[in-house]
């Protein structure tokens, strides 16, 4: 099966193709009937407590990971990018990689915003080759993509938050402006531009374009 | 039942409850994991839709997903025959690739690190890489120096391929055919 086949249900917003669930169910209840026969209740009822107080605790911290974790992407960034302000972040190398699994080919700057005060405008100049921009929550979830085939040779948009767009005027003169317009659905998160070097030794060169690119509250 | 069997009772199960957590955050990177030959992809994993064990591994690494809209990751931590890839043999990853306007190959360590090297090379990108004359590609991952595109692994017990394919036309064509396969990634030899 290819992997085209999988990933169109996805896109359209359905779920994957559900896999055999049923059989393993089967076999746990089995299993279960075959151990109440086994033990006795003074043994059966603890370890059925257990099972279930693990669970509540395994799906408790699970949930809670985002909000507790300490070493986010968000709280890295932070700690060398000042908000609402493009920083560019040194190239991966075996020795240091400010966020994991970064792609070694990409040349990425970082804006952290933050839109409590006023919404954010971003401007990124496209290098010749691939350069993409994606928005992330503070707690690190991606809602929002575009890169420069999409946008044209100027990436250029304002991020805001979910009160400051509802305050926009419908038929304001900013929709008919070639502005684009991203809802955040959280007041501070990150920018994360990347553009493609296709030899290594166009980074520097990329490097440059890239420090072009700017952000900051808007009006 | 009483205090001394009950406390204990509640401390196996807070042992056992943030071991399936620990395991489940170091592991895994989301539930929606579709498989191609050798390759895991998480296509949920960049989007608003990703499942909480998804959210709770990135928080966890402070990795930062590549939008699905952007582009998408594959990895590869065993060889088609689902032996583990192992740095001190040679491996060989050959095919075609599905359509996008640029991939990489990169290769790292378990832990997701670039493997240091003489000639600074951590992967391709489809612009370095040399194609065959059928438009397949044939890399070789190897500790000792190959002909051709050959990528270091430094002779690690254990490393993995990441391949990410970029504005890959996902959304618009749903079955294209054959091209939409991942390459195969094979050992060949070993020491």
């Amino acid at each position: 099966m290819s992997v085209l086949d999988f990933l169109s249900p996805v896109r359209r917003g359905r779920l994957l193709p559900r896999t055999a669930r049923p059989q393993p169910l089967r076999r746990l209840r089995r299993a279960w009937d075959r151990l109440k026969a086994a033990l006795p209740r003074q043994v059966l009822l603890p370890a059925a407590i257990l099972v279930v107080l693990a669970g509540i605790v395994h799906l408790v911290t699970i949930l809670a990971m985002p909000i507790l974790a300490q070493n986010t992407a968000f709280h890295r960034l932070s700690q060398l990018a000042p908000a609402n302000q493009m920083t560019l972040l040194p190239d991966a190398t075996p020795a240091d990689m400010t966020l994991p699994m970064t792609d070694p080919a990409f040349v990425t700057a970082v804006c952290l915003y933050d839109l409590r005060a006023r919404p954010l405008r971003l401007r990124v100049p496209a290098s010749e080759d691939y350069t993409s921009v994606s928005f992330y929550t503070a707690r690190g979830v991606a809602f929002y993509a575009l890169n420069d085939q999409a946008a044209g040779r100027v990436i250029e948009l304002d991020l805001l938050s979910p009160a400051q767009r509802a305050a926009l005027p419908e038929d304001e003169e900013i929709t008919a402006a070639d502005r684009l317009v991203v809802e955040s659905p959280s007041e501070r998160g990150i920018a994360l531009i990347r553009a493609y070097a296709r030899y290594p030794d166009l980074r520097p060169q990329i490097r440059r374009q890239l420090e072009a690119a700017n952000c900051a509250p808007s009006n | 039942m009483r205090p001394l069997s009950l406390a204990l009772l509640l401390a196996a199960a807070a042992a056992l409850g943030l071991t399936a957590t620990f395991m489940a955050v170091t592991q895994s990177r989301g539930m929606d994991a579709v498989h191609s030959g050798a390759w895991t992809g998480w296509p949920r994993s960049g989007t608003t839709q990703a499942d909480p064990y998804a959210r709770a591994a990135f928080a966890r690494s402070g990795e930062l997903p590549i939008e699905l809209a952007d582009g998408l990751l594959f990895l590869a931590t065993k060889d088609n025959g689902g032996a583990p890839l192992d740095g001190r043999c040679d491996i060989r990853i050959v095919g075609q690739l599905p359509q996008a306007r640029v991939w990489t190959l990169t290769v790292m360590d378990e832990d997701g690190r670039l493997i240091a090297n003489d000639a600074h090379r951590y992967g391709f990108t489809s612009n370095e890489v040399v194609f065959r004359p059928d438009g397949a590609v044939d890399v070789a991952l190897s500790p000792k120096a190959q002909a051709g595109n050959w990528l270091p692994t430094g002779g690690r017990a254990r490393v993995k391929v990441a391949l990410r394919l970029y504005d890959a036309p996902f959304s618009f064509s749903s079955a294209t055919g054959e091209s939409s396969a991942l390459p195969s990634v094979q050992t060949e030899r070993c020491p």
